[in-house]
């Protein structure tokens, strides 16, 4: 039989970024088929492609053996195609159902909408799919699990038989991947062929019945299923066998430089009330200290509370160097020897409109400047300074901050970061978006600055990752702490599973 | 894309400073040749002088519009501003020297507490408008669309409370008019502004601040930068300026009636910043990109003015109009505006008939004085200018097919 889709040679460049390198593969119909790689592998731009999000790009589709190119999502919904996306694409404002048949809307002979069809199909899709979500409620009122079955009835009432699923699990608590595990295989039933984006084992292992795995743009192979392992597969993705790097023997000395007591941050209007709840913790000068999770468990907020930053004044007590310290505002943690480098690098972190130079001095003028006036020259020096001991690849200083890759702006925050001299770095998803080369050298960074006396606090969305750079691993969990360990304790399975430890 | 390091000359020709000269000098050739009066070439010093006027009225509220634009804000209000300080400039010269006011001599401590009162209340519109923004939580368009209504509408009351029920207060004494209202003294102040402004916006710690907050708030605050003391700053300088446009305004017209003194005068302001660079999504922009933009923008009117003759300053909202139209367009990224598709589409081809159409009336209305005007000559314009349009938009539809 033929494939559904054959995808030829396809690549994709942004900007300075090559982003997918002539990769070629088969999807059978029916099949459930993982595409697996680490971030910044090409997973999502791939799926992109596929569902005519990006529209313009090398090489060929091939859908049941016609070549095809889509404009936009909706040529790509006409040929059976949906996308459910990690970040969910519903307008929160509108009910389920008009979500459901948002552009596709049911008109009576008037051209006036015709709500109560549309309500109506709406409940037809969602039972199907054995969940009691009203049609008329608010998508902005459901919970993110339930959000992404509003998003499957949609590809249902598509009729498309092709359904791409980014990242489906990664902010569902585990009942809902529970329920979502039998969505899908009521999906497969129906003969639907699902492409299952994911970087997480046991998911993969679970529900695929063929593993493509992408590495930095490149296709490295697909595998059945059942004639792999994860291991097999994590060294396709890696490319090599994850090394313990680092040396066990932890520099850090026991001053403690940050520590935490009791420490809260209310959430009013949620059943949950706290986004933090008495977080205590230790942080000692030249200690790695990861900080794990799943999505929403609160590790950004924390750091947030740590800089100042939160949008509601935490409780308790932050302390540092033993002194008890309140930050109302980041330049007022910054003072007491705190820098942090943001997770949402784009929407947080860079200064698009500026150059590498203004980037990396954003934070430390008022030490380059005389009587408010910036000093050109010492400007310059500082930034150059901060270009070479973060080995960032520019064009110069005067370059565009955007015409740098990931990995290499990354850089540049945390060099404007160090051209603070910190005591502390709080480092809130460092590798983010970053190609795997240039992760490899933000682990080491991180670990030269340890080893400079620096203590630093890292959160991830990846647990190896974590466990490679941390010497000691903190787990979150809905906003509490629910386990430590020390390097030589951690293993993946035990952070998930306190990870993911329910509370009350 | 172009290569890395461009030479500072190419840089330089790349910069919209650079090419709003090259128009600016485009317009002022176009005016000698086409106007039939030949005023440039008659009397330039008084058409220079006229220009140089109107350029540093429009300029010196610009900056401070300028300024809040760059900061990622929006000012509305500058206009009413305008009036506002006019009144409470007049208002404090009759209620502080009631004898002076009548006589037409003013005691200098009156014009001292006059201005000062003047400056002030454009320091506190300014607080006022910040305090809207970073404490109330209203977007900068909500805030200052309150205070455009409101500060015109308070300065009527107040115009009629202290002039006992006229709408208007007439400047009091002559000399002292002559002196604000003199263009030597009104250029001197603006060249003094603009410098000022354009140090502290290219120069100093809080103009860099004041682009990093524009571009991106969030991650200005996340770097420590205290934004809402900023955004106080801005809307400070820009109500100041306007405060000191509307003493000079008040002399230079001699009356101040709140009710129509610089009416809708923030939009030119809004519109000269953008001519000259300055992005409405904030970050982006220079001071000298904006006291071009003035000059530009002052000079194309003169032109339209010198051109088509009496009663001209009708069209000065169409110039206004097209300018910033054609401005933003033209200086959009030349990757991006040369793909464009301005004609090749649905509603392309819908603006076809309206932008012909609006060719031909214009065309009559402009010239329907001339001698040489007949009627046929708007219908010819307006199919010719459809003629132009059409082709271009048949062009981009066979380039797309060709790509």
């Amino acid at each position: 039989m033929d494939p559904v889709i054959s995808i030829r040679n396809v690549g994709k460049q942004f900007g300075a970024v090559r982003a997918l390198n002539s990769v070629s593969f088969d999807v059978e119909a029916g099949e459930l088929h993982a595409v697996m790689g680490e971030n910044g592998a090409g997973k999502s731009t791939l799926m992109k492609i596929l569902s005519g999000v990006i529209g313009d790009f090398e090489g060929e589709l091939l859908l049941r053996g016609k070549s095809l190119h889509f404009a936009s999502t909706r040529d790509a919904e006409r040929a059976g195609i949906s996308i459910i996306h990690q970040e969910l694409n519903l307008v929160e404002q509108l009910s389920v159902a008009a979500n459901v048949f948002l552009g596709r809307e049911s008109r009576s002979w008037l051209g006036i909408l015709n709500q109560r069809e549309m309500d109506r199909r709406a409940a037809g899709l969602l039972a199907e799919l054995d969940t009691n979500i009203s049609p008329r409620a608010l998508v902005g009122t459901l919970r993110v699990g339930d959000q992404q079955l509003v998003e499957i009835a949609k590809a249902l009432s598509l009729q498309s038989d092709i359904l791409i699923m980014d990242e489906p699990t990664s902010a569902l608590t585990e009942s809902e991947v529970a329920r979502l595990y039998r969505v899908i295989d009521k999906l497969r039933a129906r003969g639907v062929t699902i492409l299952y984006i994911s970087h997480k084992m046991d998911e993969v292992f679970r529900l695929a019945d063929r593993i493509t795995v992408l590495r930095d743009g490149q296709f490295v192979q697909t595998v059945n299923r059942i004639e792999t392992t994860p291991r097999a597969i994590a060294h396709l993705m890696v490319g090599r066998d994850i090394e313990p790097r680092r040396k066990d023997q932890t520099a850090s000395d026991s001053t403690v430089m940050l520590e935490t007591r009791n420490l809260s941050l209310p959430w009013p209007g949620h059943s949950r009330g706290w986004r933090l709840q008495n977080v205590s913790l230790q942080l000692r000068r030249g200690e790695i200290l990861g900080i794990a999770g799943l999505m929403g468990a609160g590790r950004t907020e924390l750091l947030e509370c740590l800089f100042g930053a939160s949008e509601l004044p935490p409780q308790g007590e932050i302390l540092i160097e033993g002194q008890r310290r309140h930050f109302g505002h980041p330049s007022q943690a910054m003072q007491a020897g705190i820098a942090m480098v943001t997770e949402d690098r784009k929407r947080l972190g860079l200064f698009a409109h500026m150059s590498v130079r203004e980037n990396i001095t954003m934070c430390s003028l008022s030490d380059l400047a005389t009587v408010g006036m910036i000093a050109h020259r010492r400007e310059h020096a500082a930034a150059v300074s901060q270009i070479k001991s973060m080995s960032v690849k520019t064009d110069g200083p005067e370059a565009r901050i955007t015409t740098l890759s990931g990995g290499n702006q990354q850089k540049c925050i945390i060099g404007r970061c160090m051209l603070t001299n910190p005591k502390v770095l709080l480092l809130d998803d460092p590798t983010r978006g970053v190609d795997i080369g240039a992760k490899a050298e933000l682990y080491l960074l991180m670990e030269r600055l340890a080893s400079e006396g620096m203590a630093i606090i890292v959160t991830s969305s990846e647990l190896p990752e974590l466990l490679t750079v941390s010497d000691r691993i903190l787990v979150l969990s809905e906003g509490v702490l629910t386990g430590e360990f020390t390097r030589a304790e951690a293993t993946e399975q035990r952070i998930m599973e306190a990870a993911t430890k329910a509370q009350r | 894309m172009s290569s890395p390091h461009p030479s500072l000359v190419r840089r330089l020709c790349s910069t919209v400073e650079f090419k709003l000269i090259l128009a600016w000098l485009a317009v002022v050739v176009a005016t000698i040749l086409l106007d039939p009066g030949h005023t440039y070439l008659k009397n330039p010093g008084a058409a220079a002088e006229l220009i140089i006027r109107n350029t540093v009225l429009l300029g010196l509220f610009a900056l401070g519009s300028a300024v809040i634009i760059i900061s990622g804000g929006i000012d509305l209000s500058s206009g009413s501003m305008i009036a506002m300080s006019a009144t409470v400039f007049g208002s404090l010269l009759v209620l502080v020297d009631p004898e002076g006011f009548k006589a037409g001599e003013l005691s200098t401590l009156a014009i001292c507490i006059a201005t000062i009162g003047s400056l002030l209340s454009g320091a506190m519109v300014g607080t006022l408008h910040a305090w809207l923004i970073t404490c109330v939580g209203l977007p900068p368009f909500i805030a200052t669309l309150a205070t455009l209504v409101g500060l015109r509408s308070f300065s009527r009351g107040l115009t009629q409370a202290v002039m006992q029920g006229k709408s208007q207060i007439d400047f009091p004494d002559a000399g002292l008019r002559e002196i604000i209202k003199s263009v030597t003294n009104v250029s001197i102040v603006f060249v003094i502004a603009a410098i000022v402004i354009w140090l502290l916006m290219s120069r100093t710690v809080i103009g860099r601040h004041l682009h990093a907050m524009g571009g991106n708030e969030q991650a200005a605050k996340l770097s420590g930068i205290r934004t809402e003391r900023l955004k106080w700053l801005a809307y400070v300088i820009g109500s100041v300026t306007a405060s000191i446009v509307g003493i000079v305004y008040f002399a230079d017209t001699g009356s101040a009636k709140p009710d129509t003194l610089a009416r809708g005068y923030e939009l030119n302001a809004i519109a000269a910043s953008v001519i000259g660079g300055c992005s409405l999504q904030g970050g982006v922009g220079t001071i000298f990109g904006t006291v071009l933009g003035c000059l530009f923008l002052r000079t194309i009117i003169d032109a339209v003015n010198k051109i088509v003759g009496t009663g001209a300053d009708v069209y000065e909202g169409m110039i206004v109009g097209i300018v910033v139209v054609m401005a933003v367009t033209f200086s959009q990224r030349g990757s991006s505006s040369a793909r464009r598709e301005f004609f090749g589409t649905t509603i392309g081809w819908a603006a076809i008939p309206v932008l012909s159409l609006l060719a031909g009336v214009s065309f009559m209305l402009f010239f329907r004085d001339k001698p040489w005007f007949t009627a046929s000559y708007p219908f010819v314009f307006g199919v010719v200018v459809a003629a132009i349009l059409i082709v271009r938009g048949v062009s981009e539809i066979r380039q797309k097919r060709v790509s």
